[in-house]
């Protein structure tokens, strides 16, 4: 039957009760709109898989001790009472430096947690569309978080 | 020049279902990788609330140390532990498999890349162990 019409058969028709879909013809090369230096450097993405893949290192480095030490150890009273004693831990968290390991420590997971977060929304949950507003969502979770820890940290 | 808005038209776009990653073996190992990103998330935010109750005052401080010792607690930060050790397994793995380091024209084998990751990774938390402890 194909045979016998070739041309009138348009590809929609032939998909006809399989999983086609309209979309919008993709601009050629000469159509699609050049994007300025300046939007190139600015576009988030690469920002935001930086964060990301720093996150995933540090997730992997320093988290798995710092959950044992705080979350069990400490809970099961392995380390000694003075270890996290309130004088030792605020003169502990007083440091710069240690201020600013805590605020990777916190934050970075936080930026792995949206990168990934945000794909499995469309990917795995199955929402398609809603990329933009799913994308503010997570990043900006991850932000406010950081702006937090920021706050919290200058007060200690 | 053409005037007319740029027709639409029918492609074939394979109708994935919602749950395909729970089909085969790796397809679930991959979604348990790209899950334990919310175990780390969860232990971020826990450090967030111990630094907030650090700088609300010593009473703030041991009211959440006495939170962190229910049982309920510890039973999350242990499901926090085993999913941030799968995520530290699976990231060494991915990270030889993307970095590819070369040594005098040699491609480095990746199970010593994952080597090296893993004994980066005993130093680094014994660091974090002895600084949370004895420092």
């Amino acid at each position: 039957m194909i045979a016998a019409t070739p041309d009138r058969l348009s590809l929609g028709e032939i998909l006809e009760d399989s999983d086609a879909r309209e979309v919008r013809p993709r601009p050629r090369p000469g159509q699609r709109r050049k994007e300025s230096r300046l939007r190139q450097l600015l576009r988030p993405e690469p920002v935001f898989w930086g964060l990301f893949s720093m996150g995933g290192f540090v997730s992997a480095m320093a988290l798995p001790a710092s959950v044992a030490i705080i979350g069990i150890a400490f809970a099961a009273g392995w380390p000694p009472d003075r270890a996290f004693s309130y004088e030792r831990v605020s003169s502990l968290a007083q440091n710069p430096i240690a201020k600013l390991l805590l605020l990777g420590l916190v934050s970075l997971p936080l930026f792995h947690w949206a990168h990934r977060f945000r794909y499995a929304v469309h990917h795995q949950l199955g929402v398609h569309g809603m990329r933009r507003p799913v994308a503010v969502a997570c990043y900006g979770t991850a932000i406010a978080c950081t702006a937090l820890a920021v706050w919290i940290l200058l007060r200690i | 020049m053409r005037t007319e808005a740029p027709r639409r038209y029918p492609v074939y776009v394979p109708k994935v279902p919602t749950t395909w990653w729970v089909r085969t073996a790796p397809f679930r190992r991959f979604a348990a990788r790209e899950f334990t990103a919310v175990f780390a998330a969860a232990f971020s935010a826990i450090l967030l609330l111990f630094l907030l109750a650090l700088s609300r005052g010593q009473e703030a401080y041991e009211g959440f140390l006495r939170w962190l010792r229910l049982p309920a607690v510890i039973v999350v930060s242990s499901v926090i532990f085993v999913a941030l050790l799968y995520h530290a397994v699976t990231w060494f793995r991915l990270t030889a498999h993307i970095q590819v380091v070369r040594l005098g024209g040699n491609v480095v084998p990746r199970r010593a890349v994952v080597g090296a990751l893993l004994g980066t990774w005993v130093v680094v938390s014994s660091l974090v162990v002895y600084l949370l402890v004895w420092f």
